[in-house]
């Protein structure tokens, strides 16, 4: 067995992080946080120890989201992953994240990415099929689903 | 005439610029030039600053000046504070070139007042190749740059006109685009607060019966979640490929059946319908396939389940065909006429001008749906 996520969430909709957290606590993780504001998000991230982090593009303070990213990807200790609306506003390079998940998701979309997230984490790369809804960075996609 | 046995000394012409004057009478070139409507000047290169040695009564009348006044000086003095220096300096390149050279200079007359000046200079060399002068005609070509300055001034006036036209509606579109992406963002956020509230709710019931309807309303939802998902994905927002959103749609559904006997069959042919259509078209296929899932399959003696569910999409000749198929049980068993997804199934298909069909497919059952589907042309939709 694979040893379960510490999952933070960035999310500024309380109804979506709630459910996020119910979803992701019944798939076997743990939810080390729940942030609302980039500022929010980027203490946490120095006080939990988050493996992977949920970050909504949109939050409290404006689109803030990859900004979080970037400060998460500096400090090397968790990896992200965006769950936005609007993955246009995402960078190219992605700000170091794994891949994002489009809203909306279905809550078997999010169960198969939490699993698919699990083996990219734990024991990379992930052997389950990558979701529908799921999309990596290049960077991801070249090491998690590099072209035959 | 034979002017050859008049003919007086080859620098007679410049002793003097009087027409009158003896010397230089009796050569009709030099005449002609003295007379000329043509304003003319011949200059000394050999004599320090190059002056002027002969200048026509025309050039005066351009110019304004006496003939005292000109004689023994350098041109420059038709220049002024707004001459082109370009211009200048593309004179005095050719003529440190010894080269020919024609160009339109503003030049100021006496009285300050200025023309536009189409000047030709072009030097002339005697037998052995030395350069004795330099030639230069004035042609006063004000009106023709009148002209084309307010021909310029038009063409300026109309781009200016259609680059602030064009960045109004440029402006116009990124208002409708971000508008268009904000809505689109919104209703994706609120559809993904139905599901997470449907689900919420589902965990405290204990019913099983409200639980199951409460999964199918679910599923009804996410299949609207997905058309929503993949809508906007394209460049073109009025069109969608239905083909994309079949492959999520059966992956999703079969993946949360958790039932891993159960294969599927996916024949799709990229097929874009407009965007309309989008969601009927979704909700429909997602009737039958959840259908299929939760009656066409019998558990077998071991607890699990297998059989296929196959989806084919083709578009012949106008039409878009849809057919979702199973491998179990067959329609006889599988009865749900009357329930309420059929009625959805048949309802949708009333407004897509479908035919449905069902078919034994023996084993099983085959639903073949065909609709009219013209080739979309780009802003057709209203």
């Amino acid at each position: 067995m694979i040893e379960p996520l510490k999952v933070l969430i960035v999310e500024d909709e309380a109804l979506l992080a709630m459910e996020l957290e119910s979803l992701v606590e019944e798939a076997g993780h743990s939810v080390v946080g729940w942030a609302t504001s980039s500022a929010e998000a980027k203490s946490m991230v120095d006080s939990t120890d988050a493996d992977i982090a949920f970050v909504d593009i949109h939050l409290t303070d404006g689109p803030t989201g990859v900004d979080v990213a970037h400060y998460i990807g500096e400090r090397k200790r968790s990896m992200v992953v965006f769950m936005t609306a609007n993955p246009k506003r995402i960078p190219d390079h992605f700000a170091g994240a794994i891949g994002v998940i489009a809203k909306p998701y279905t809550m078997n979309g999010l169960t198969s990415a939490l699993r698919y997230l699990q083996e990219g984490v734990r024991r990379p790369p992930p052997v389950s099929q990558r979701p529908a809804g799921f999309t990596l960075s290049p960077a991801f996609e070249a090491v998690w689903a590099p072209a035959a | 005439m034979d002017w050859k046995r008049t003919r007086e000394p080859a620098d007679a012409w410049h002793m003097t610029d009087d027409l009158h004057v003896e010397h230089g009478k009796g050569d009709p070139f030099a005449a002609a030039i003295r007379a000329t409507r043509m304003s003319m000047i011949i200059t000394d290169p050999r004599r320090p600053d190059n002056p002027i040695v002969f200048a026509n009564d025309a050039f005066l009348r351009l110019t304004g000046y006496g003939r005292d006044e000109v004689i023994g000086k350098n041109c420059r003095f038709l220049q002024g504070p707004k001459t082109d220096k370009a211009a200048i300096a593309e004179i005095r390149a050719a003529i440190e070139d010894k080269a020919d050279v024609s160009v339109d200079i503003l030049n100021y007359r006496k009285d300050g007042s200025t023309f536009w000046n189409a000047l030709y200079i072009s030097p002339v060399s005697n037998d052995k190749g030395e350069l004795q002068f330099f030639f230069a005609s004035q042609l006063d070509v004000s009106d023709r740059k009148r002209s084309e300055h307010r021909i310029t001034a038009d063409k300026d006036r109309f781009e200016k006109a259609v680059k602030e036209r064009t960045a109004e509606l440029e402006a116009a579109l990124e208002a409708q685009t971000t508008l268009l992406h904000e809505v689109d963002h919104r209703v994706k956020n609120n559809l993904q607060m139905i599901s997470s509230l449907i689900i919420m709710q589902s965990r405290t019931i204990k019913d099983e019966a409200t639980k199951r309807s409460l999964k199918t309303m679910l599923e009804r939802i996410e299949a609207l979640s997905t058309v929503h998902r993949r809508l906007y994905q394209s460049k073109d927002v009025s069109r969608f490929d239905v083909s994309d959103f079949a492959k999520d749609l059966v992956t999703d559904l079969l993946t949360a059946s958790g039932r891993s006997g159960i294969k599927s069959k996916l024949e799709l042919e990229p097929i874009v319908i407009s965007a309309e259509k989008a969601t009927p078209v979704a909700l429909m296929v997602n009737e039958l396939v959840t259908n299929a899932l939760k009656h066409a399959f019998k558990e077998g003696p071991d607890g699990t389940t297998a059989g296929r569910i196959g989806i084919k999409m083709s578009q012949p000749d106008g039409h878009f065909n849809i057919e979702v198929s199973d491998d179990g049980v067959g329609m006889a068993a599988a009865n749900g006429d009357a329930s309420f997804g059929m009625r959805l199934i048949k309802s949708l298909a009333r407004q897509l001008h479908a035919n449905i069909e069902w078919r034994d497919a023996g084993p099983g059952t085959k639903v073949v749906i065909s609709m009219p589907n013209e080739p979309q042309q780009k802003g057709t939709l209203s």
